[in-house]
Parts: C-alpha cells; sequence; structure tokens
C-alpha cells in the first residue's frame, strides 16, 4: 500500500549531540572496507604523521550517531519504515581529518523532501545536512545525505 | 608501489587512477560492515527480510561502496588528502559481485597555496554496470 512522507520535516533541526572518536572504531571501520592504509591503522605511522595521531578514512563521519536519540525517530517521523528506505546520494565536506579521542558536535537538519518517479515508482528523497565542528566551534567536517523513501 | 606520493606538478587532465578491485562481496564483509558504521538494517543481513521488502535479497550497504570509492582515491593521493567526495549510489551491490573502483582527473586548480585536483569517480560491477558515480577533491602538494 502506498505510504505518504510527511513534508512538514523540511526544516527540521535535530537536537545537537557530541561525539567522540574512539581509536579502535577508526581500525574496526578500515579493516571493515578492507583499507589497510597505515595512516588509519597504525599508531606509530599516525604518530609520526603531519596530523600527530591517526586519521579516520574519509566516509568515517557516517558512524556519528546520536547514541542517546532513538534511531527509528526520524523514519517514524517522515511517516516510513526501514525496510523502504535506500541510501541514493552521500556527500562528505572534510576540512581536516577527524582524530581518535577528539569530541565533535553533530548538528543535522532536514533540509529538503520531494518526490519523483524513478523505474521501481514513486520515491520520496529526503535531504538531510549534518554539520560537525570541533570545540572551538569550528567546522571540521559536513556531510550530506539523501535518503530514498519507496512509497 | 602503494601510496606512492602524487604531486599537483605531475598530475595531467585525463589521468586515469590505478584501479581498485574489491570483491567477490561476502555475508561476512557486510556484517562487519554494519559492526562497524552502525548500520544494522536487516536487509543487508537478512535475506527473508530483504526479499519481504520486494528487494529480491540481501545487497550490500552503499555506504561500504563508497568507502572501495574512497579508498580508490586515498590509495592515489594520499590519506587525508580528500577535500570533498560526494556521490550517487547507481545501482545495487550483491553479494558474490565484484567492485572495481575508478577515478580520472577532470580539473585542476591553485588557490591560496593550496592545489586542488577535481576527480571523476565511479565503481562498476564485474558486468561493467556503474553501481556508484560521482566526484571527489583532493589536496596535493607541489612538487619540493
Amino acid at each position: 500500500m502506498p505510504i505518504s512522507i510527511n513534508t512538514a520535516l523540511i526544516g527540521k533541526e535535530y537536537p545537537p549531540y557530541p561525539f567522540t572518536v574512539e581509536r579502535g572504531k577508526i581500525k574496526e571501520f578500515a579493516r571493515a572496507i578492507g583499507d589497510l592504509n597505515p595512516c588509519y591503522l597504525d599508531d606509530r605511522v599516525g604518530a609520526a604523521s603531519e596530523w600527530g595521531d591517526l586519521i579516520a578514512p574519509p566516509t568515517f563521519a557516517v558512524t556519528f550517531r546520536d547514541e542517546t536519540a532513538d534511531t527509528g525517530a526520524m523514519l517514524r517521523d517522515l511517516g516510513t519504515d526501514i525496510s523502504r528506505i535506500l541510501h541514493g546520494e552521500q556527500e562528505f565536506e572534510l576540512f581536516r581529518p577527524l582524530q581518535p579521542g577528539q569530541t565533535y558536535l553533530c548538528r543535522a537538519r532536514i533540509v529538503d523532501i520531494y518526490e519523483k518517479s524513478g523505474r521501481s515508482g514513486p520515491m520520496a528523497f529526503v535531504v538531510r545536512e549534518t554539520t560537525i565542528t570541533d570545540r572551538t566551534n569550528d567546522v571540521v567536517a559536513a556531510m550530506r545525505h539523501i535518503t530514498i523513501v519507496r512509497l | 608501489m602503494k601510496y606512492a606520493k602524487v604531486y599537483f606538478d605531475d598530475v595531467k587532465v585525463g589521468d586515469e587512477l590505478p584501479p581498485l578491485v574489491k570483491g567477490p562481496i561476502q555475508q561476512i564483509q557486510l556484517t562487519r560492515y554494519a559492526g562497524a558504521s552502525g548500520d544494522f538494517n536487516p536487509i543487508h543481513q537478512d535475506d527473508e527480510f530483504a526479499r519481504a521488502a520486494g528487494m529480491g535479497g540481501v545487497f550490500a550497504h552503499g555506504m561500504l561502496s563508497m568507502g572501495f570509492v574512497a579508498q580508490a582515491v586515498t590509495d592515489w593521493a594520499g590519506a587525508g588528502a580528500v577535500r570533498k567526495l560526494g556521490v550517487r549510489f547507481a545501482a545495487l551491490v550483491r553479494l558474490k559481485d565484484v567492485v572495481t573502483c575508478r577515478g580520472r582527473v577532470v580539473g585542476k586548480s591553485s588557490t591560496d597555496d593550496v592545489n586542488l585536483v577535481e576527480l571523476e569517480v565511479w565503481a562498476e560491477n564485474q558486468k561493467t554496470e556503474k553501481v556508484v558515480t560521482g566526484r571527489a577533491t583532493v589536496i596535493l602538494a607541489a612538487r619540493p
């Protein structure tokens, strides 16, 4: 049965949440991708590098979830569930590499929702942007995530 | 040599990145990626769930394929070189698929001591269907 998406969520800002990068999580993430770059895995290489420690792979910020939030909340707000969603597009802007031991603040916002018809029927596109800042409020990274909801 | 240093001066528009071949994709890799990324959508783990959702079976996280593309870029440009990476997930990656990540230099520019190289990037499966398409911007050092 077709569903309709709650477009009233356009502009909705989610409460900012802190995220601390754990050294082991960077390594686990790189290994899961099969990317064995020593800058992600070898503490000594990290310490000797221009960054003074390990850095995270370019897509690592996707792990920055709000651990205190109900992860199904956004889907429920939209009027859908996890079985209908697909990842449409993803973009990262990185102003500085993300590093272990650092605590960042994440601010996520739904910037747009639009509908289109695709090969597999009508779909809604939910565009979410997240800004990641450091302790001094400098923007370290930004990500843009497009979720497709099969209607 | 892997992780050889590439300098801005030596890069030309039209240069291609060394292809990075990943896979064949196995369920265990999707399970590992779920744990590492925190994306536990059962559509990537549970074949019955994925079929009931109308997806014809389990498929890989788009973000895993994007991770492969990012690796192709950093294997060439260096870890920490990526300034921007944006992709569209064009087709599903299935179990047993072999994913080849490719890239090509489409532009160069220098501003305020920063040397930027624009890349077209993509990943294709063993049938040469594009599964990911996108763009990347990397910062490269000038030859000393």
